[in-house]
C-alpha cells in the first residue's frame, strides 16, 4: 500500500474526486439495499438482523485497520524508519479504533435484542474489548514518549507485538468458552450459508466500508503531514 | 584484537549481573515477595477461615492464585529494565552485549524471578485456601508455561515502557492486554489440575503463546533497544 507524500498532493485531481463522490454513491446504495433490497433472516427478532450489514462490516474494516497499522509499523521498523510510515499506522489505529467502538456498540445493542443483556463476555466480546484495551494501550504510549523518533520506534514495536498477540485474542480464546455469536459467514466446513441477496449486500458494505476506511486514512495522513510540516516552519 | 564474546556467554554475563545487582539490593525480591505474600493474606480473609466453598471453588482458586502472580511480577519485573535506564548504565550495556543477549539475559532474571514468587505463592496458596490439588504435575506445568509466557511478554513491554514518561502506570496498562491471552490459558490449564474443568488442550496452547512471543521478542526487541 502506498503512502503518497502529503506535501506534494494537497489538491485533488478530477479523477480522485470522481472517486469519492462514487464512493459516496456506494456507501448510500449499500445502506438503501440494507434496509429495501436484502431480506430479514430468519429465527431473528423483529428486523434486528438488518444491524448485521452494519456490525459486521465495521468489525471487518477495525480488522483491516489494524493489521494494516501492524504492516506499517513493520515497515518503518525494518523499511528504513520512514516518517510517513508512522503516521500512516497511528493514523489506521486511530481509525480503527473508531470502527472497532461502532462495532462493539452496534453488537451490544442487538445482544439486547436477542440475548436480553448488553454485555454477557461472548467470546468475541472478549476479543473485542481486549483489541479496545490493546490500541488505546497504543495510543496512551504514543502520548508518554516526547522524542518523535523514540516515540515512532516504540509505538511501532508495540503494534508489531499485537500482531503476535492478535491471533490468540481472534482465534483461542474464543474457543476456550462457549459462544452464542451467529456462525460466521466463512464457518469451520468453509461452507457459505446465507441468503444469496444478504449475502451480496453483506459483502457489498465490507467493501464500501474498506474503501470508506482507506480514504478516510488517505485524509488523515494528509492532515498530520501538513500539520508536522506547519509545526516544523514555526519553529524555523 | 579483542576475543569477540561469544552469544551465550554474554546472555549468562547479562542474566547474572542482573541477580548480582539484585541482591546487593533484594529490592524486587522483597517487595516482589512481599505483595504477593500481602495480597495473598488479603484474599484468604476475604474468603473467610473455610475458604472458597462449594462447587465453584476449584473453578475460581485458580482465577485468584494468577491474579497474585500477575499482580506481584507487575511490581518487579518492570525494574529490571527501569533501572538500567534511571541509573544510566543502560548506554554502556549497548555497547557491552549485542541486543538478542540483552533480551535472552533479562528475559532468564524475569524467568528465574518468577518461578521463585511461584514457588513461594503457590505452596502458600494451596495451604491456606485449601486448593484441591488432583493432579500436582500439571499445576507444575501451568506454572511453568504460564510463568514463562509472563516473564517473556513482561520483558518485552518493560523494554518499551523504561524509555517513555510515568512508567509505573504505563506498564500495566500496556502488559494487561499482551499477557491477558496467556494469563486465561494458565488459568483454564491450572483449573485443570485442580480438577475444576477439561483442560481442553489450554497448556499446549499456552506453549503455543510462550513461543510466539519469543520468537516476536528476538525480532522486536534490537529496534526497541537500540535507538
Amino acid at each position: 500500500m502506498a503512502v503518497p507524500d502529503a506535501s506534494r498532493s494537497h489538491s485533488s485531481s478530477p479523477l480522485t474526486s470522481s472517486l469519492a463522490w462514487g464512493l459516496w454513491l456506494w456507501v448510500a446504495v449499500t445502506i438503501w439495499a440494507a434496509f429495501y433490497y436484502a431480506p430479514l433472516a430468519a429465527g431473528f427478532i423483529g428486523e434486528s438482523s438488518r444491524i448485521l450489514f452494519f456490525h459486521v462490516p465495521m468489525a471487518w474494516t477495525s480488522f483491516v485497520a489494524f493489521i494494516a497499522a501492524g504492516v506499517w509499523s513493520l515497515r518503518y521498523l525494518f523499511g528504513g524508519r520512514r516518517t510517513e510510515h508512522d503516521r500512516a499506522a497511528t493514523a489506521a489505529v486511530e481509525l480503527g479504533m473508531v470502527f472497532c467502538i461502532l462495532a462493539t456498540v452496534t453488537g451490544a445493542l442487538w445482544a439486547r435484542i436477542m440475548w436480553g443483556a448488553y454485555w454477557n463476555w461472548d467470546p468475541r466480546q472478549i476479543s473485542i474489548t481486549l483489541a479496545l484495551l490493546f490500541y488505546a494501550a497504543y495510543l496512551v504510549l504514543r502520548g508518554a514518549v516526547e522524542d518523535p523518533d523514540a516515540r515512532a520506534r516504540l509505538s511501532a514495536a508495540y503494534a508489531a507485538l499485537g500482531l503476535i498477540v492478535a491471533p490468540f485474542l481472534f482465534f483461542v480464546l474464543p474457543r476456550i468458552t462457549f459462544s452464542l455469536h451467529p456462525e460466521s459467514v466463512i464457518n469451520a466446513q468453509g461452507k457459505v450459508e446465507m441468503e444469496s441477496r444478504m449475502l451480496q449486500v453483506l459483502l457489498s458494505g465490507s467493501a464500501a466500508f474498506t474503501a470508506f476506511f482507506f480514504w478516510l486514512h488517505n485524509l488523515r495522513c494528509r492532515i498530520a503531514a501538513l500539520a508536522e510540516r506547519d509545526a516544523a516552519e514555526k519553529e524555523a | 584484537m579483542p576475543r569477540r564474546s561469544s552469544f551465550v556467554a554474554e546472555t549468562a554475563a547479562v542474566f547474572l549481573k542482573d541477580w548480582r545487582t539484585e541482591l546487593r539490593t533484594r529490592y524486587a525480591l522483597n517487595a516482589v515477595a512481599l505483595f504477593a505474600v500481602t495480597t495473598l493474606v488479603v484474599v484468604s480473609l476475604g474468603l473467610g477461615p473455610l475458604g472458597a466453598v462449594g462447587g465453584d471453588r476449584a473453578s475460581i482458586l485458580p482465577v485468584l492464585l494468577w491474579l497474585i502472580l500477575l499482580f506481584a511480577a507487575s511490581a518487579g519485573l518492570p525494574r529490571s529494565f527501569a533501572h538500567e535506564e534511571e541509573t544510566h548504565t543502560a548506554t554502556a550495556l549497548r555497547l557491552a552485549a549485542r541486543p538478542v543477549a540483552v533480551f535472552c539475559g533479562k528475559l532468564l532474571y524475569s524467568l528465574t524471578l518468577i518461578l521463585a514468587i511461584e514457588a513461594l505463592v503457590a505452596p502458600l496458596f494451596a495451604a491456606m485456601l485449601q486448593l484441591p490439588v488432583e493432579s500436582p504435575g500439571r499445576l507444575v506445568a501451568a506454572l511453568a508455561v504460564g510463568g514463562y509466557g509472563l516473564a517473556a511478554a513482561s520483558t518485552l513491554v518493560a523494554a518499551i515502557v523504561a524509555q517513555a514518561r510515568g512508567k509505573g502506570a504505563l506498564f500495566a496498562v500496556l502488559a494487561f492486554p499482551v499477557l491477558i491471552p496467556v494469563l486465561l490459558l494458565a488459568m483454564a490449564a491450572t483449573r485443570a489440575a485442580v480438577g475444576g474443568g477439561a483442560e481442553d488442550g489450554a497448556l499446549l496452547q499456552a506453549l503455543l503463546y510462550d513461543a510466539s512471543v519469543t520468537v516476536g521478542g528476538l525480532m522486536l526487541f534490537p529496534p526497541i533497544w537500540n535507538p
